[in-house]
């Protein structure tokens, strides 16, 4: 038996791998926290306190890509937006290839429309905000429901649509939260 | 074949030899410092013993936080005697200024002479007082923190060789560097800023051996913090904090002296009186804690025996005290918890001495709050247990996972702010963004840093602006820099820049928006009236001869286990850190005309490719449950098998 040399990418594994996890939307969640607990243990920078710099600067690298794969994997959304992101489409870019999805006119002409719903509803009142803003929650959490299915049957680019979707969503959320 | 055994548990061992090395560090000689607003105090923990506050030679641990420049440097009680006489000369509540602009200080209410910045000059607030001086809150923190090394050299009988100073949780980045500043000022090396409910938990945690969910309040003089923290298998993780670093006692006090003076018929801004108004109104909260009623006497503005009382007092307080609870709901929220979940709610600062604060604490969170450790040390006694633990003392090891307050983010288009690293991710923590170029004759961009919650640039803090320069010439869009935003463990933030093209890494200066230069530190360091020049030369060669020795140390430990490994350090690279290590044999045997200090930068420089690829492996092997030693003598075995092993590839582990 024997260690396989790290090439360079190697050893930047990717987030799951951080965690001995599989790339899968479904994980456990109990898992995630005490791998996350013990290796951020590890590689704290307090425990090179007085060691020669090229380790304490590996090791606040290490410990900054753990902390930075735990934000993103407890996160369910971010969690498959990252999966999206592994399969080679970046949601955060929007180069025609390995972007986001452009998503169709007539979707975002209805994106438009409910925008100017939620300007309605706000002077209707607290409470047809409120019946609002419920609607569009159970939708966009339907919507991830979707792309965690896309993700299980191995269509990265559905999801990566799907997710999108959600997107506009949660800014509809939070216009209606009076966060823009 | 190596068989290669579970032990997950333990994943640097590189840390100690096998032979009987001398330890890398200095044991029990370093202490934890509480720079508070009002008061400030130094503890001590050495070799996993309780906490304990060093007092002055009266006997008194807590210090007032007053610098007095009326009649040579003087802190302390002296200092605060000197108030009411010279309101401008004496510093009281220099926190306030930390990492503050000139404009930001205008807003506060303070009698000092400050100037705005000459031309060309940082936008530091520099004091105007006596003795022709010009002095910045570093440089009067640093008297405070002086004051408080002084004690602990007394009881080590040698300079302490490292601090923890604590911060409040929600200072930013500017305010942070500022104390850092500070400390080196007065000659301390630190260690680690340490967030003050932070602290605290870990005061109280060590003493309970806790699990759960726990709410730090810390509502100091002028800071209030509150965190939320989770307790688990040796980590104090936190989860969300928030709070007003801007907000405290001090502010209580302000609001019961602005009633006295109204009742006095006192208008306009004498600061002598208003300094007279701020002593008796502190002085008459305090007693209001125990008494219903207290009697006031203003001599100075003509005011005798005025009867106050405490619903009167406490209805003066309530709006300040409200700030604090809709920054614990908020922070809740952030945490994604509700007040019935938590298993605790620990009380820290003098301000929470006040009846309303315990009242309206109680009824956020639905619980009667933990208050045992005295909450005037109680983050002095935590700084000094981390101290104890970075020091390398053999304290059984927790682990503090502390997070960001505030949102880091870039300025772009319209003063628009994207952010970059949000608020509570836990620190250290990085963060890359590429920028393009707009067109073929553009070679440099300005990058504008800042810090909060806001939308606008405006809003938020400025914490530096730099500009990218070399950008190769190139069509629209196809020049790309890769920014890296790090923040340390300290939550401080540096930023490097790397061409993509050519893969040249930039050097990035930056300048701080508010604060000083590291040169401009330099300097105060060595101007430091505390220290003779001599006196400051001594401890610099003794401090420099400990960390080459440690340095040194490291590296040839590594180079004898596993720097025969080509993989791990390839022969030219080997040559030149073998020279390296002899040259810095040499100096420690005082040999060789070069500093020590660029004796054992070189050294680093050199064996930095060789460190890193060693800990890489660590990970790798962390990762599958191995140890560092295990997966090297691996290393080793099949290293020594290469070049019988022809072209088979390894098996993969």
């Amino acid at each position: 038996m024997a260690v396989a040399s790290p090439s360079p990418s190697e050893s930047v594994a990717d987030h799951f791998a951080r965690f001995g996890l599989a790339p899968r939307y479904a994980i456990d969640r109990d898992a995630l926290e005490s791998e996350y607990l013990r290796r951020a243990a590890q590689t704290h920078p307090d425990r090179f306190v007085g060691r020669p710099s090229g380790e304490q600067r590996a090791a606040m690298e290490a410990a900054a890509a753990i902390n930075e794969g735990y934000r993103i994997l407890r996160d369910p959304v971010q969690r498959a937006e990252y999966l999206c992101k592994l399969a080679g489409i970046d949601l955060d870019s929007s180069d025609p290839r390995g972007g986001a999805p452009h998503m169709s006119q007539a979707f975002l002409v209805e994106m438009i429309e409910r925008r100017e719903k939620v300007e309605s509803a706000r002077a209707e009142g607290a409470s047809a905000l409120q019946a609002l803003r419920d609607q569009v929650e159970g939708e966009a959490d339907e919507t991830l429901d979707e792309a965690a299915d896309a993700l299980d049957d191995d269509d990265p680019n559905g999801a990566a649509r799907l997710l999108v979707k959600r997107r506009y969503l949660q800014r509809l959320l939070d216009e209606i939260d009076g966060e823009h | 074949m190596v068989d290669i055994q579970e032990d997950p548990g333990a994943l640097f061992q590189i840390e100690e030899p096998t032979s009987s090395a001398p330890k890398l560090r200095t044991p029990g000689l370093a202490i934890g410092i509480d720079l508070g607003t009002t008061h400030s105090l130094v503890a001590l923990a050495s070799h996993g013993a309780a906490p304990r506050a060093l007092p002055d030679t009266s006997g008194q641990p807590l210090l007032h936080s007053v610098v007095s420049y009326v009649d040579g440097v003087t802190v302390g009680a002296r200092a605060m005697a000197q108030r009411v006489s010279h309101p401008s000369d004496v510093i009281v509540s220099v926190k306030r200024f930390m990492g503050r602009g000139t404009a930001d200080v205008a807003t506060l209410p303070h009698p000092y002479r400050i100037q705005a910045p000459s031309a060309g000059e940082a936008d530091v607030v520099r004091f105007d007082v006596a003795g022709d001086r010009r002095v910045t809150p570093m440089e009067v923190s640093a008297e405070i923190l002086a004051e408080l090394a002084r004690r602990a050299e007394a009881e080590l009988g040698q300079w302490p060789t490292g601090a923890v100073i604590t911060v409040p949780a929600y200072f930013d980045d500017a305010q942070r560097q500022a104390t850092k500043d500070a400390g080196r000022i007065a000659g301390l090396q630190v260690m680690r800023l340490l967030a003050e409910p932070t602290a605290a938990a870990l005061a109280y945690g060590l003493d309970r051996g806790g699990q759960g969910l726990f709410a730090i309040y810390d509502l100091g003089g002028g800071t209030f913090d509150i965190s939320i923290l989770r307790l688990r298998d040796g980590v104090f993780q936190v989860l969300a904090t928030g709070g007003d670093s801007a907000l405290g006692g001090d502010d209580f006090d302000r609001a019961i002296a602005e009633h006295l003076l109204g009742v006095a018929g006192i208008e306009g801004d004498d600061r002598q009186m208003w300094a007279e108004a701020l002593v008796a109104a502190r002085a008459a909260k305090e007693a209001l804690t125990d008494e219903v009623s207290v009697s006031v006497t203003l001599e100075r503005a003509g005011l005798t025996g005025h009867e106050l009382r405490r619903e009167a007092v406490e209805a003066l307080l309530e709006p300040i005290a409200r700030r604090t609870i809709v920054a614990c709901r908020a922070t809740l929220k952030d945490a994604g918890l509700r007040p019935k979940e938590l298993d605790g709610v620990v009380l820290v600062g003098g301000s929470t001495r006040v009846p309303l604060v315990r009242r309206l604490v109680a009824e956020t969170f639905k619980q009667e709050p933990l208050g045992d450790i005295d909450p005037d040390k109680v983050v002095a006694y935590g700084a000094a247990v981390q101290a104890d633990i970075l020091s390398g003392s053999e304290r059984e090891g927790v682990t503090l996972l502390d997070v960001v307050p505030l949102s880091l983010g870039l300025e772009t288009m319209g003063g628009i702010v994207e952010k970059i690293i949000p608020r509570n991710a836990t620190i250290p923590i990085g963060a890359r963004q590429v920028f393009t170029n707009y067109s073929e004759k553009q070679t440099g961009m300005v990058v504008h840093v800042v810090q909060g919650e806001r939308e606008l640039a405006d809003d938020c803090r400025s914490l530096a602006k730099f500009t990218l320069q070399g950008i190769p010439r190139l069509p629209p869009s196809m020049a790309r820099v890769e920014v890296t935003f790090e923040l340390d463990a300290d939550a401080l933030l540096t930023v490097t820049a790397r061409e993509l093209m050519t893969g040249v890494k930039q050097t990035v200066e930056v300048k701080p928006t508010y604060g000083l230069t590291d040169e401009e530190v330099d300097t105060l360091v060595m101007d430091s009236l505390d220290h003779a020049a001599e006196d400051f030369d001594a401890r610099n060669l003794a401090e420099a001869r400990v960390e080459l020795g440690r340095v040194l140390l490291a590296v040839k430990t590594a180079r004898v286990e596993v720097g025969h490994i080509d993989a791990l350090l390839p022969p030219d690279e080997r040559a030149q850190v073998d020279a390296a290590i002899a040259a810095a044999e040499a100096a420690m045997a005082g040999e060789g005309e070069e500093s020590l200090v660029a004796v054992r930068e070189r050294l680093e420089k050199v064996s930095e490719g060789f460190a890193r690829r060693r800990m890489e492996r660590a990970l790798l092997a962390g990762m599958q449950g191995h140890t560092l030693h295990e997966i090297e003598s691996a290393i080793a075995a099949e290293d020594d098998l290469a070049p019988r092993r022809g072209s088979h590839e390894p098996e993969q582990l």
